[in-house]
């Protein structure tokens, strides 16, 4: 096998905690909100369902496999040529892809808020080459680095418990305002979000107990949802839903907005050190799921020769993909990515692998 | 080994000298620290920015020494115009020998012409940038907002952080950035913003004989009231009061004047400690009517007359008084919002839209209208607590 290290369950949680929740914390509000306004918190519970089915999907398609991952079985199921195809496309159109748009969006929210004459690309390169250093020590360091994240976004929740006296529950009211409508189109964005939970297909075979992968799966997307739903409801209790809608990144403008005592003020580097430390963590796990692949489906002996040119190609891609500024790479996210990711690498080509699995009688082996 | 061990420590101590500094770094004395901002709507119809810069030294030195005007000033107010904002601040940046930082800002005064003209104008760059906090106090100066800047305070060395304190405290009606975009961008509620005005008040005793005895000071005036993002109008104190109770806010300390039960011509004066609003609408597709119930609690601070009051009768008698003293203001607020203005700053809208979740789809547009011409019930309920450190008054000889 490529990789040799293992992680435990606890470490696979926090791992793919910090897989959705950095970005989403911060930018899934403004967008679940233009649509679904102070209903958006609905929004991301229908989200969470859709993750839910998402994760049983990869995880049961995972354990019929044991050992294997996402790149290696397509071509069990499909046989050598159409597995390679599909090895590939998950590893340039979701892996690559996504996480290139996520060094984007790193890249903007540092510039945007905090350092307005220094170049997007700066931090671009930056987070890259770091997530490439800890990609090139493999699963476990980066698993290990992701505790991190643990402390600030229990920093996060401590914020939001003394911001309390800022909320008024008037500004949520009524509920069910515009109808579910609304409310599924909210769900689309944050579901694609939760999504990404299909790396599991990738950390699976690495578990120290793969059998645990159901209990990863599903914990992980309860707590990334409810943290998501938590925030999003901070954020529309603080600002309401009509100045949430038109902020780029609600979630940081709440905790500006935030002031303890008139002296506990200007909390909002917390978001900042979550977005960075979590950012890191979360291009460095799109980042490892692509080179691994690319070693699994070329049939390399060592994935370490190919961190620096997918690294590359990752800040390179940014602006093939997502426009040159943060209004195209939004737009992008929401209007192209979300529906294709949705449908293709997270949902319909699990669901279809299954489907060609169970016809062909290939059911999993019984595992320890 | 030791040379990749060596190679690393170079490295490292290149690396510490590179990143300690980035793309946008000022050293903190290089910076003009804006206390308060000032926006005026000039007869040339530009836009003038007026700011007041802290002048760090008085800062500095322990004791604060220099609190005089003239000898050490801690202020230093500028302004420049354009067409925006931003121009006027690139105007500005040419007369300020200092980078111009905009983090600490804690007033943003609209002068009375570019009120009228439009907050829309204002707000845009100070919710924009990343320097400026929403939390900034918003507020409405009578006639020119650089006057309004230019005074000078003894107590808290300059006038933006005066006037910041003033807000702050709450003793009239007070709004932050961040709410009156709120309020901006809602249909159900009009905005209101603090007023302020530039009187002459107070004076520095030693000076007295020499110089001017009374110096420019800011006030808290009222309220200004808008409609979308215009100025419409403005409310004083006394009208402040009701929009206040209307809004479900308490203003602390607020005092109610109330002729003493057994001796109408002296006075007996009730602070409200809290005070409870629950609105609740009628609508049945044609009228619409509000229930509006007030609760509000007070203990007596002072009394003129030499009656004793510390009886369950007179209590009642007072509370009964101080419920009429409340509902005389707010009903006359209210009329003045509905026949007057003709729009709702009280937020009932948003009220109506928590109730009536489809009418409201309907009504939203011409929701001003319908809330002018709305019958409102005010029904006050006044609760005295106590009544201060005493019973009887001081100096009562008994019967």
């Amino acid at each position: 096998m490529l990789e040799q290290g293992k992680i435990d369950s606890k470490q696979a949680v926090i791992l793919m905690m910090n897989l959705v929740l950095p970005t989403a914390l911060i930018t899934i509000p403004a967008i679940s909100v233009q649509y679904a306004a102070q209903d958006a918190w609905l929004s991301i519970i229908i989200a969470t369902a859709a993750g839910l089915i998402i994760a049983l999907l990869i995880v049961n398609l995972s354990l019929k496999f044991p050992g294997k991952t996402l790149f290696e079985y397509p071509e069990d199921i499909l046989g050598k040529t159409m597995g390679k195809i599909i090895g590939f496309l998950y590893i340039w159109t979701f892996f690559l892809y996504i996480g290139s748009g996520v060094v984007a969006e790193f890249g903007y929210f540092l510039n945007i808020t905090l350092m307005p004459d220094t170049p997007a690309v700066v931090f671009c390169i930056i987070v890259v080459a770091l997530a490439g250093f800890a990609v090139r020590n493999g699963l476990e360091v980066l698993s290990r680095f992701s505790q991190v994240f643990l402390l600030v976004v229990a920093l996060l929740v401590i914020i939001f418990l003394f911001s309390i006296k800022d909320m008024k529950l008037a500004r949520v009211l009524p509920f069910f305002d515009a109808g579910l409508i609304p409310i599924v189109k909210g769900a689309f964005l944050p579901a694609s979000w939760l999504g990404e939970i299909i790396i599991l297909g990738v950390i699976t075979p690495y578990l120290s107990k793969p059998g645990d992968a159901y209990r990863v799966g599903v914990i992980s997307i309860v707590i990334d949802g409810s943290f998501i739903a938590v925030s999003t409801m901070v954020v529309l209790l603080i600002l309401g839903p009509n100045n949430t809608g038109s902020c780029l990144y609600p979630t940081f403008m709440a905790v500006r907005a935030i002031s303890i005592g008139n002296f506990l003020e200007r909390l909002e580097s917390v978001v900042i050190m979550l977005w960075i430390l979590g950012g890191i963590a979360k291009v460095g796990l799109f980042y490892y799921a692509a080179v691994l692949g690319s070693a699994q489906c070329l049939g390399l002996k060592d994935y370490k020769p190919l961190v620096l040119p997918v690294g590359v190609i990752m800040v390179a891609i940014i602006a093939l993909y997502f426009g040159t500024n943060v209004i195209e790479t939004f737009h992008y996210i929401s209007l192209a990515a979300t529906p294709y990711v949705l449908v293709f690498p997270q949902f319909g080509i699990p669901l279809l692998l299954l489907i060609v699995a169970w016809l062909r009688g290939k059911r999993g082996r019984n595992i320890k | 080994m030791m040379i990749k061990k060596v190679v690393l420590v170079i490295l490292l101590i290149f690396l510490s000298g590179f990143s300690a500094g980035c793309w946008s770094h000022t050293e903190s004395t290089e910076e003009a620290i804006v206390l308060g901002a000032g926006v005026d709507w000039t007869k040339e119809g530009l836009i003038r920015l007026t700011t007041q810069i802290a002048s760090p030294d008085i800062y500095a030195s322990a004791g604060g020494g220099g609190g005089i005007a003239g000898t050490n000033p801690a202020s230093w107010v500028i302004s420049a115009e354009g067409r925006t904002i931003i121009e006027a601040e690139n105007y500005l940046a040419m007369k300020v020998p200092k980078d111009i930082y905009w983090g600490h800002c804690v007033i943003l005064v609209i002068g009375e012409e570019m009120a009228k003209k439009g907050t829309g104008m204002v707000i845009s760059f100070f919710t924009r940038d990343n320097e400026p906090r929403e939390t900034l106090w918003f507020m409405v100066a009578k006639g020119e907002a650089r006057d309004f800047l230019e005074t000078y305070s003894v107590l808290t060395k300059t006038s933006a952080q005066a006037a910041g304190f003033l807000t702050r405290m709450k003793k009239g009606y007070s709004v932050q950035l961040k709410q009156f975009n709120e309020m901006l961008a809602s249909k159900g509620v009009q905005p209101v913003a603090t007023l302020v005005e530039v009187k002459e008040e107070g004076v520095i005793p030693n000076m007295a004989q020499q110089e001017s005895p009374a110096n420019k000071q800011v006030v808290i005036s009222g309220t200004a009231v808008f409609k979308e993002d215009k100025l419409a109008g403005w409310l004083d104190e006394y009208y402040t009061r009701g929009v206040i109770c209307l809004q479900g806010k308490t203003v602390k300390g607020a005092v109610c004047v109330l002729p003493s039960p057994g001796e109408p011509g002296k006075k007996v004066s009730i602070t409200v400690r809290r005070e409870n609003i629950k609105v609740t609408p009628f609508y049945d597709g044609e009228n619409l009517s509000f229930d509006v119930n007030i609760r509000v609690e007070g203990n007596m601070v002072e009394q003129q007359s030499r009656e004793d009051l510390a009886k369950p009768d007179k209590i009642k008698a007072l509370e009964g008084e101080m419920e009429d003293e409340i509902k005389r203001t707010t009903t006359g607020t209210l009329e003045k919002a509905q026949s007057e203005f003709g729009e709702d700053i009280f937020g009932f809208g948003e009220v109506f839209h928590q109730k009536y979740k489809k009418e409201w789809r309907e009504l939203k547009n011409r929701w001003d209208e319908q809330f002018s011409r709305a019958n409102v019930n005010i029904v006050v309920k006044a609760h005295i607590t106590d009544t201060g450190l005493l019973s009887k008054p001081v100096g009562f000889q008994g019967e």
